[in-house]
């Protein structure tokens, strides 16, 4: 027993003294770097974080579009009825870089948080209805669980940095409402698969425009203007 | 970029047939959210057949529907509508500035250092791009490039070059969601021949290192080797059947072997608790006579000597069974109430073989809880019995004490069914270990733990409903009376059908001796001696019981 015991004793100090000399270069990141009682996640790690999560929700969408289109629209001309058929078009976003470079980062922020909340419910519906149809593929239907996960834990952070860029915002604006639930359940095979197609041309391009405008805000503000 | 990389459009149309005809072509378009149909702003930058969509014309996430009609002494005709994000088809310039430096560091490996710029018209710098950039080299001669990737950072870091070659590098970038633009023009950079590939230094470091380990193993090794060695690699162990002495294997003597092998503890211990019973045998003989036996000692006034059965039949216990019966069929009659408790002549030489095999057989009625009994080696008597006698049900039929041991031991196992196989008349008596009647044990009914003592290393369950051991037997049978709070036992003798029933019932509670191997003597104590003394005689007793 004794035996047992210093040989194993041996064994863990070459483990560790092995450990020590091969992992020299590990460098742990401070959890509160603004000192104590101030343990926040810094403005630069939340627009990191939120950039992230923002060009993958905006890749995601690209591809589960193209997915649909592949799968559903082709030769059906869905693109002529989805013009003028985004909710969210009642927003007065940017269209150019100019006039994006020329609004107010407490507007962009405003107008993100307003598209973001604006496709929660949507996202939900979109979810649900999209297992509901027959030999959907799973690229589009894992794809849309995505989206919804991280559209949430996008709307979180921007929420975060909202408050640290704006200390004291005032109560949150009204955000468009999404009405489409009706034409995603209808049984016309063919008018359902055009109001899928709808929705997730509209999403593709809500997502380009949120990734665009957090980018906009992220190298101005934190790094001034100088990516 | 070609022009303003943000606001221009180029769009490709398509000729249609009957380009004889002079023909004039035109192109319409209109946007996303508007009524109003616009005429292409700029026919001329593009080229022949095209139109330029300035910046000022340009909106992005915006769906563009553009239509272009020929027109020409025939009519009009006009092509389907053209839907177009612009976000979706932005190509832009390659990247510029190109460099390429060869490092060698002293520590680390040489490298081929990459840097270039992002293309002057893309805006980068204020976000509203996210380039990615692709790099692809290869020496001169080659035929295959190798491609690399950088997602974000305008540099690179190539290793495993090989020296002596010349290397062409180009390099080329997209946007997130764009088209991937023109390779860049080719850079050059010769690898001079003493470029070291590989890099000593880990190699070094990896040496000490091993040999630093290598040290201290055989430090380790000579200071303690042998614990070393039974550390990494523990011995086999040996067959071992406590007890039970290997060279007696050698010698080969089957004999000795077979007496070695039964007396060893072979019952299952204390999580068989409910199945564990204890049972007395005791023979009964009314004429107090006793039968002669080979080891004379065991002969008492109303003990009789225990002989066990071997073989499997059940609990017959006639004069046909080979078994110590043969010598009671000679008598004419039972004995008196006898308490025997056999031991076999291992028990001298091991005295941790040592065992009772006490019966407390089961009347015909089968109920209540049956005690049990563990048998003990040297550490404590099991007799009496240390539970309380609530336990007990008040009347016990008679069995064979061989019968019941081999009830008892049938839990016991394989080793008793090796030892069934062997030449009975090898057994002495008081041999207890028996074999075959698993299946009548499984009968058992369930009993309260006895006895639960850990140390107690056999038990043996009590035998319930053992109506085939009541063929006609020579034996009579004893009653147990009761047990006291000690867990004395006062028995009687068992009604015997043939014989009128007793007046009264006699009550075996005095221990008339302790023989030479541990067997208790008891008489009938005609004084209706109370139960104190078998106790005091069983205290007496411990040291020499099993």
């Amino acid at each position: 027993m004794k035996g047992s015991l210093e040989c194993w004793s041996r064994l863990l100090l070459l483990l560790v003294v092995s450990n020590l000399l091969l992992c020299q270069g590990v460098v742990s990141t401070p959890v509160c770097p603004n000192g104590p009682g101030n343990c926040q996640v810094s403005l630069r790690d939340l627009f990191d974080r939120a950039v992230m999560v923002s060009h993958y929700i905006h890749n995601l969408s690209s591809e589960m579009f193209n997915e649909f289109d592949k799968r559903y629209a082709q030769g059906k001309g869905f693109i002529t009825m989805a013009l003028n058929s985004c909710h969210t078009s009642s927003l007065p976003t940017p269209e150019d870089k100019e006039q994006a470079q020329q609004t107010h980062h407490e507007v962009l922020m405003s107008l993100i948080l307003g598209l973001l909340r604006s496709w929660n419910d949507p996202l939900y519906h979109l979810v649900t209805e999209v297992r509901g149809m027959k030999g959907v593929p799973d690229a589009i239907l894992s794809r849309a669980i995505e989206i919804e996960e991280e559209n949430k834990r996008l709307l979180e952070g921007m929420e975060m940095i909202f408050g640290q860029v704006i200390p004291g915002a005032k109560e949150t604006e009204p955000y468009p409402v999404w009405s489409g639930l009706p034409s995603l359940q209808t049984k016309d095979e063919d008018a359902r698969h055009s109001a899928f197609y709808n929705l997730l041309h509209c999403l593709r391009r809500d997502s380009s425009k949120i990734d665009t405008y957090l980018k906009l805000l992220n190298c101005r503000i934190i790094y001034n203007n100088n990516c | 970029m070609k022009e303003n990389a943000a606001s221009r459009v180029l769009f490709i149309l398509l000729l249609f047939l009957f380009a004889r005809l002079p023909t004039n072509y035109t192109l319409t378009y209109r946007k996303e959210g508007e009524t109003l149909i616009h005429e292409c702003p700029d026919y001329k930058t593009g080229g022949p057949n095209s139109c330029y969509f300035s910046k000022k014309y340009t909106s992005i996430w915006k769906m563009y529907v553009i239509t272009v009609s020929a027109i020409n002494q025939m009519g009009i005709s006009s092509s389907d509508p053209l839907y177009v994000d612009v976000t979706y088809i932005v190509e832009p310039e390659p990247p510029v500035n190109l460099t390429l430096e060869l490092k060698h560091p002293e520590d680390r490996k040489p490298y081929l250092w990459i840097k270039w710029s992002p293309p002057t018209l893309t805006d980068v710098k204020s976000g509203w791009f996210s380039i990615q950039y692709e790099i692809r080299l290869k020496p001169e001669k080659a035929t295959d490039w190798e491609t690399h990737f950088a997602p974000k950072l305008t540099q690179l870091k190539i290793f495993n070059l090989y020296p002596g070659q010349k290397y062409l590098v180009q390099i080329r970038c997209k946007p997130d969601h764009g088209y991937w633009s023109e390779w860049s023009p080719e850079s050059f950079i010769q690898i001079p021949n003493d470029f070291p590939v590989k890099d000593t230094s880990m190699w070094i470091f990896v040496g000490v290192l091993s040999a630093v380990i290598c040290l201290i193993m055989v430090w380790a090794v000579a200071l303690k080797g042998y614990s070393m060695v039974t550390c990494i690699l523990p011995p086999v162990p040996g067959p071992k059947i406590k007890g039970f002495d290997i060279h007696l294997l050698e010698k080969g003597k089957s004999e000795e072997l077979l007496r070695a092998l039964e007396s060893q503890d072979f019952l299952p211990t204390s999580d068989c608790e409910d199945l564990l019973m204890e049972f007395i045998e005791v023979d009964d003989s009314e004429d107090q006579h006793l039968m002669p036996h080979p080891s004379k000692e065991h002969m008492e006034q109303g003990v009789k000597p225990m002989h066990l059965d071997p073989d499997t039949d059940s609990g017959r216990g006639s004069c046909d069974s080979p078994s110590l019966l043969s010598e009671k069929c000679d008598e004419p009659q039972a004995y008196p109430s006898k308490f025997h408790i056999p031991e076999g002549p291992e028990k001298l030489e091991d005295p941790k073989t040592n065992h009772t095999c006490l019966q407390a057989p089961q009347s015909t009625s089968g109920e209540g809880k049956i005690p049990y009994f563990l048998a003990n080696g040297p550490k404590s008597s099991t007799w009496p019995f240390p539970q309380p006698p609530s336990l007990y049900s008040p009347r016990y039929s008679y069995h064979n004490i061989a019968d019941v041991c081999e009830l008892a031991l049938g839990m016991a196992g394989t080793t008793a069914t090796l030892l069934d196989q062997t030449d009975q008349h090898a057994f002495k008596p008081s041999k207890t270990i028996e074999t075959g009647g698993e299946g009548k044990a499984a009968k058992q009914s369930e009993s309260e733990g006895y006895s639960s003592e850990p140390d107690q290393d056999m038990a043996w369950p009590l035998l319930q409903d053992k109506t085939p051991l009541f063929s006609a037997k020579p034996l009579e049978y004893v009653e147990i009376h009761k047990v006291s709070q000690d867990g004395v036992l006062a028995l009687f003798p068992k009604q015997n059908e043939k014989v009128d029933a007793p007046e009264t019932s006699k009550e075996y509670s005095k221990v008339s001796r302790v023989t030479d191997s541990n067997i208790l003597v008891l008489i009938p104590d005609l004084q209706a001696q109370n139960l104190t003394l078998l106790e005091e005689s069983a205290k007496k007793a411990p040291p020499a019981l099993p």
